[in-house]
């Protein structure tokens, strides 16, 4: 004659009771729940530690570059060697032999109401777009000599974005500044519109 | 024979709790390593929007982790192994999902790789024995609970 099983005989971890199977597994789902919601803090901290740091609010990879080019551009401006500028007779040699890239880091409105011959527009103001507008060209041309200007004076939009194409991955890259004024005071050749 | 039969079912329900703690913690592991990469991954199967996307790749991996460290130790196995069920049929309905729309993937369920569909097939093949796999432990150990061979 088989006996029913005993008390002792159900979980045997903790007090003798019956256990509802139901209860048991909204208690599971609870448990899976909270462990979640650790997970989830636990992911939250290690990637405020991370060196590549996800965005919380999620960025495509194209978003996530536009917004490393921008920060590129908008750290304050810090100094570049001596060697790495040039004075308008070299600029000029430069522009007229065709043999250096050179980009304009004004505003877009400013560079179609009048630009340096050949130059292209990499606007500070607008870097990352016109980076990826600009980017079969840019790209090929790394290690190209590249010459960026801007108004000239107190401007330092052309350190920023040559600054920016150094952090790119290019490798010789100067500034003219003299910038815009300098170059027109001279009665040099300009152009106008979007083109070069 | 039901003390054997029972005895064969307690080790098939612990073989099972290991391999698939041994599965989870390496999946887990995996996807740690480049969440910038497993986010774009879910991302690419277009389901979730995009406030979750970001939540999910950062909780994932240790939620993995953590089930299958649940696994291995009996008073926590049947919450790991019930995490582990739900998280295949996840699994399983975004992979159903994709395939169905036409989307060649990379699941990103062990790692980053390149897309392909026959990976997805296998992937999906996957789910379903990790989703019956935990499934019996954890209705094993309810069985457990209630009654016991004297």
């Amino acid at each position: 004659m088989t006996s029913a099983p005993s008390l002792d005989q159900l979980d045997p971890g903790g007090p003798a009771q019956r256990s509802n199977p139901i209860w048991s597994i909204l208690r599971d789902f609870v448990g899976v729940v909270m462990v979640a919601l650790g997970s989830l803090a636990v992911g939250l901290v290690m990637n405020r530690f991370s060196s590549g740091t996800l965005p919380i609010v999620y960025q495509t990879p194209e978003q996530r570059f536009d917004a490393e080019l921008t920060t590129l551009v908008t750290t304050p401006p810090f100094k570049i060697a001596p060697a790495a500028t040039v004075g308008l007779p070299e600029f000029r040699s430069a522009v007229e032999t065709k043999s250096t890239l050179i980009l304009d880091a004004r505003p877009s409105v400013f560079f179609e109401q009048g630009h340096v011959p050949g130059a292209l527009n990499l606007a500070r103001d607008d870097f990352a777009r016109d980076y990826r507008h600009l980017a079969p060209v840019l790209q090929p041309a790394t290690d190209k000599p590249t010459i960026v200007y801007c108004s000239g004076g107190d401007c330092h939009d052309s350190r920023l974005v040559a600054n920016a194409l150094l952090s790119l991955g290019f490798s010789n890259v100067r500034v003219f500044t003299g910038g815009w004024e300098e170059w027109s005071k001279a009665g040099l050749p300009v152009s106008k519109g979007s083109g070069p | 024979m039901t003390a054997r039969s029972g005895s064969f079912n307690d080790y098939a329900a612990l073989a099972l709790s290991l391999g698939l703690a041994a599965v989870f913690i390496y999946a887990g592991v995996e996807k740690m390593g480049d969440s910038l990469q497993f986010a774009d991954t879910i991302a690419a199967f277009g389901i979730l929007p995009v406030a979750l996307i970001s939540l999910l790749a950062l909780s994932l991996p240790p939620f993995e982790i953590a089930c299958g460290l649940l696994l291995l130790w009996p008073p926590t196995r049947r919450v790991g192994a019930l995490a582990i069920a739900l998280i295949s049929v996840v699994f399983f309905s975004a992979l159903l999902s994709a395939l169905a729309r036409g989307l060649t993937l990379d699941c990103g369920c062990f790692g980053i790789g390149a897309p392909s569909r026959p990976r997805m097939w296998v992937e999906l093949g996957l789910n379903v024995a990790f989703l019956l796999g935990a499934l019996y432990v954890y209705l094993r150990s309810i069985v457990g609970l209630q009654v016991r061979a004297p």
